[in-house]
């Protein structure tokens, strides 16, 4: 018996989960204080699993205790790669459900404790996807955090809320049977569903690692993961799905959906089929960066078209996706791509977080769904708007924000790996952010008055300066997401320290392709 | 029609790679497949493995059921969660409060009184279910606890169960299966379920072993060995899915069936 830490971290939230389908329905005033305890158990187990993962190394759990033969049972693991992330999830949902307080309550009075349940189980459904070391096991956790997802954007009293779920359950159905096949083939070639165990076998057994079935089940499970996570041509579902829901289920799907998913990839590209395998054999990786500076130019383009804030937002996602794809694929000597990749993962999920909340806010008090709703904003909520322009910032890509650093990384594993390409799309995509957000930033400052009418009616301007703050519940995630992001930003040399401690034994590409 | 041609050339593309893929494929039946016999390099065989080991290890001669219950016990726990969560999410889309819309002026007449005066077709169905529900429910849990040796367990006795009140539903209306299995009563159940579930899990960590291992539960048991008390926990955690299929299945039928209402039903 080891540190009971990995199942800790993954079943707090589910017995919350129970707790409330018991005790929830009778007062509702029960839930909130259950799922913050339950998640915060998770939070602190997850520090504690992070704090002995970067002293004494990873811990592996083996779930019944079935160690011998590996891969009879199941295998969790958490070590340099998901330490971090752990901490992100547990953070972002103990944050978001502070926003949840009201936001659950507005339409869906009765359903509160379902909400929550659903609430809890994503998280069950993320941490577990994050901590596993099974390649099966991570479907059965992908199924559980779809469902509930589908559930949290259906919520909603919006028709095309609605609509836009049921197009999301297609498409995620899709993915998740794509990656389920490519499993499948997998399981064909080698016997085994425990990750450590194929990355074994396709090392040492060329018949296996050179077969077409093991290239067409890479293909399968990457592009299963590419519609789970909206990567550009797949992204069909994710606009109407995270604009048209609940503010809450917004906040809780942007920030850690996609993120989660750009881990699920990396975690199948190190520690499934192997650098080596992947940058070497396959020698995918001009094309896939291609595509991800397809997808930034895409996903940057569209933002730019649109009126909605939330609609804008969700095509920020896109485009940061393909960030993360494309510092992943760089294949760059020194994993430079791959840090950056991983550093952003928590950047952007900050960073899309404190946006969505910010977003959510608008729209509650202000009735703000287009850009330019946005009128005098500095002045009606002050404090939400400085933790929206510190994460507009992060966005573009102002030091000492974290996505300034995120950014740092990945243009230097492009130019290390001689990607050009990809520098010029972060590059026109910073560019792109700037000016979306200096637009809104006029509008909010300035109002969107043309520049004549100015200083004639000083009477409407003090009508305009009623505060409408938002409420200590919404505050709280707001300004802690905001100083989260410096605070990552600022922290980014021993972050990203821990982070490559995970990359450092990975084979060094350039060596072997001069072989 | 663009949509249409894209869509088709999508299917055609994912299939053409899916046969392709299958060229290098082991053999049909293949004993020497990697996935029967193991690869070289890798671990030795899972499947062979499960096959000579599985009774020794836990006393249940379903070596399905020892896999899915006790080495892969982890995911079928999660599983089940999906089961659940696929409820809570029904309920959450499909249950509405208030009467408004509700435009059938159904009058309430429940506990089975309709078919008894007046509707003499319903009173065939009536009486056959009403013999044919206790033997259903019985067989219900033959397959629950049958799941040792035969094929069966949890998920198949629960969706039986389930069914047993579905017919009630269906043969007469849905008050009357609500009378008897009511909305509060089928999502307890459906928690409690997952919580014996993972109870068992919790417990073998208090015992001071990992999470789901049945074999310190023998203090507990009071088994011989740790394969008996294994076996006995199969059960349980058997029991626990049971629980949670049957509450769930009449959960989305009687969700379904009056749209949110459960109202009137089919």
């Amino acid at each position: 018996m080891g540190s009971q830490l990995p199942a800790i971290i993954v079943l707090a939230p589910m017995f919350g989960a129970m707790f409330v389908a018991l005790f929830g329905n009778r007062d509702h005033r029960i839930c909130f204080p259950i799922v913050v305890a339950s998640l915060l158990v998770s939070l602190f187990a997850s520090f504690a699993a992070a704090q002995q993962v970067f002293t004494t190394g990873a811990i592996d759990y083996f779930m019944a205790g079935w160690e011998e033969p590996i891969g009879i049972g199941i295998h969790l693991r958490i070590d340099s790669l998901n330490a971090l992330l752990l901490i992100l999830i547990c953070t972002v949902v103990v944050l978001v459900s502070f926003f949840s307080i009201r936001r659950a309550g507005d339409q869906h009075t009765e359903k509160t404790p379902q909400f929550y349940i659903l609430y809890l189980l994503l998280c069950v459904g993320l941490l577990g996807i994050s901590i596993t070391g099974d390649a099966f096991n991570l479907f059965v956790l992908i199924e559980v955090s779809s469902l509930t997802s589908y559930g949290l954007v259906a919520m909603g009293s919006s028709r095309r809320g609605t609509h836009a779920a049921f197009n999301y359950l297609l498409m995620g159905t899709v993915g998740a049977s794509f990656y389920l096949l490519g499993v499948g083939y997998l399981y064909l070639k080698t016997g085994t569903l425990n990750m450590q165990d194929i990355h074994t076998i396709l090392q040492a057994n060329e018949a296996v690692r050179d077969s077409n079935a093991v290239i067409i089940a890479f293909l399968f499970i990457l592009v299963g993961i590419w519609i789970k996570m909206a990567f550009f041509p797949l992204h069909g579902w994710l606009p109407n799905a995270y604009s048209y829901c609940p503010s809450t289920s917004a906040c809780i799907l942007a920030p850690l959906m996609t993120k989660v998913s750009v881990y699920v990839m990396i975690r199948v590209m190190i520690g499934v089929f192997g650098v080596e395998w992947i940058f070497v054999h396959l020698g995918w990786s001009h094309l896939i960066v291609w595509l991800a500076v397809a997808v930034i130019l895409a996903g940057s383009m569209l933002a730019l078209a649109q009126r909605e804030i939330k609609k804008m937002l969700c095509y920020l996602i896109v485009a940061e996706v393909g960030y993360m794809v494309g510092g992943a694929w760089l294949s760059d000597p020194n994993h430079w791509g791959l840090t950056g990749a991983l550093y952003h993962i928590l950047a952007d999920a900050m960073m899309t977080l404190c946006l969505f909340l910010a977003a959510g806010v608008f729209a509650k008090r202000l009735g703000a769904i287009e850009i330019k709703d946005l009128e005098g904003l500095f002045k009606k909520m002050p404090v939400t708007s400085v933790a929206f322009v510190i994460a507009a910032l992060g966005m573009i890509g102002v030091p000492p924000t974290a996505g300034f650093y995120s950014k740092f990384y990945l243009i230097r594993g492009a130019i290390e790996g001689a990607h050009w390409e990809f520098v010029a799309a972060l590059l026109i995509s910073s560019l792109v952010n700037a000016v979306l957000f200096f637009r809104i930033f006029e509008i909010a400052f300035f109002g969107n008055k043309p520049a004549e009418s100015y200083g004639h009616d000083d009477h409407h301007e003090e009508e305009e300066t009623v505060k409408v703050e938002a409420p200590w519940s919404a505050l709280f995630p707001l300004v802690a997401s905001a100083a989260i992001i410096i605070l990552l930003g600022l922290f980014n040399g021993p972050i990203v320290e821990l982070l490559r401690e995970s990359l450092d034994n990975l084979p060094s590409i350039v060596t072997t392709q001069a072989d | 029609m663009i949509t249409k041609v894209l869509a088709t050339l999508a299917v055609v593309i994912t299939g053409a790679l899916l046969l392709y893929g299958t060229a290098d494929f082991p053999a049909f039946g293949d004993p020497h497949s990697p996935a029967s016999a193991g690869v070289e390099g890798g671990a030795p065989s899972i499947s062979q493995y499960y096959i000579t080991e599985s009774y020794g290890d836990t006393k249940v001669p379903n070596l399905v059921t020892s896999v899915l219950a006790d080495y892969r016990g982890y995911d079928t726990m999660f599983e089940t969660v999906v089961i659940f969560a696929a409820g809570m999410a029904i309920f959450a889309i499909l249950r509405v409060f208030r009467d408004e819309d509700d435009l059938e002026p159904n009058p309430t007449h429940t506990q089975g009184d309709r078919f008894i005066d007046g509707d003499h077709s319903r009173i065939i169905v009536g009486t056959t279910v009403r013999l044919v529900v206790p033997v259903i429910q019985l067989f219900a849990l033959y397959v629950v606890a049958h799941g040792h040796h035969s094929p069966g367990g949890g998920f198949q006795g629960g969706v039986i169960l389930g069914a047993s009140f579905i017919i009630i539903a269906l043969a007469t209306d849905l008050g009357n299966a609500l009378s008897r299995f009511s909305e509060k009563s089928y999502f307890t159940l459906a928690a409690v379920g997952i919580l014996i579930y993972a109870g068992f899990g919790v417990l073998c960590q208090v015992l001071g072993s990992d999470f789901l291992d049945y074999g310190v539960l023998q203090k507990i048991f009071l088994t011989d060995g740790p394969e008996m008390a294994r076996s006995h926990s199969m059960l349980g955690v058997e029991v626990g899915v049971a629980f949670t299929v049957t509450g769930i299945m009449f959960a989305i039928y009687a969700n379904l069936s009056s749209r949110g209402t459960l109202k009137s039903g089919l």
